[in-house]
């Protein structure tokens, strides 16, 4: 029965119209795409916001008040950097790749994983390589959403910082092999973004 | 008379309680004084972490004082061969000096 249906539906998708043009046709799949990808992106950027990721507890009240006592919440010039500028890239197939991966995350809440802060704490080293772990292997894609190394002007820079960002430029280290632990709590463990470079390199 | 000092001695031991490191306190301090730029907890930065630096000064009877004049003096050190100035915590606080001596002492 059901089987009989589906195949009048797919033998109608398969006819051509007899009574609507192919301008009708054609300009009605134009509207439908626009309020298909419109609806998708908005939805998509929905869940890039500061509100969505703060709307669970598990967020709310671990890193995101770490988060607050950071430059990348407040500082001089006014500029945030919410939790997606740093964790999801900008361009559309790492951003597609990064939001497919964080559905996991979904199956986390459902489960509740780190539902309660200690159990967050007892997770926070495993989800803190897991940041750096694709943080290393993306050149930091999500830092450079917003800095470049060759955009930087180093006269505008303590010493400290060229001779630092002098190195890790002959040594072709990554944002995060540094600036590791500045937006929340670094986690105790073994191995730091470096280390963890060191030990994919170490696989290929 | 030595085991009844003895018993004095052991009283004392358990009246007295280690120092409580206020964590919150230290992190904060650590924070706006900038230090995590290059020190970890116990990843490897341009300077040591604080791991290295408890284990080097663990059992030394000096560990307090040395760190505390590390952290409050301005001085020089070096990394990749070069001197750099090495700043100081920011704060006056004697109480908040100690307990950041005291967590960095703790890792």
């Amino acid at each position: 029965m059901q089987i009989a249906w589906l195949a009048r539906f797919w033998a109608a998708l398969r006819t051509p119209s007899a009574r609507y043009s192919l301008l009708t046709l054609a300009g009605g799949g134009f509207a439908a795409g626009i309020i298909f990808w419109g609806g998708f992106n908005t939805a998509l950027e929905a869940t890039n916001t500061l509100e969505f990721c703060i709307g669970c507890h598990e967020m709310n009240s671990t890193v995101y008040p770490e988060y607050k006592q950071t430059i990348h919440y407040s500082n001089r010039t006014g500029v945030r950097a919410v939790c997606s500028d740093c964790h999801v890239p900008k361009d559309w197939t790492h951003k597609m790749i990064r939001k497919i991966e964080a559905s996991g995350e979904v199956w986390g809440k459902i489960t509740g994983v780190i539902d309660t802060p200690e159990k967050f704490e007892a997770k926070r080293y495993e989800l803190a390589t897991r940041a750096w772990t694709r943080m290393v292997t993306t050149d930091s894609i999500e830092c450079r959403n917003c800095h470049h190394i060759d955009s930087m002007d180093p006269s505008k820079q303590t010493e400290k910082a060229q001779r630092r960002h002098a190195k890790a430029k002959a040594e072709g280290k990554t944002c995060i092999e540094c600036h590791f632990g500045i937006a929340h709590k670094e986690p105790v463990g073994p191995d730091g973004p470096s280390e963890l470079k060191a030990k994919l390199l170490s696989r290929k | 008379m030595i085991s009844r000092l003895a018993g004095f001695v052991c009283c004392l031991a358990v009246a007295v309680p280690a120092y409580a490191v206020d964590e919150n306190e230290a992190n904060n301090l650590l924070e706006d004084s900038k230090c995590f730029k290059c020190h970890s907890i116990d990843k490897k930065k341009d300077g040591p972490s604080f791991k290295v630096t408890a284990a080097k000064y663990k059992g030394k009877a000096d560990a307090e004082a040395k760190l505390t004049k590390h952290v409050t003096v301005p001085s020089k050190v070096k990394i990749d061969g070069v001197e750099e100035d090495h700043g100081a915590a920011k704060t006056r606080d004697p109480a908040k000096v100690k307990n950041l001596v005291q967590w960095i002492l703790s890792r």
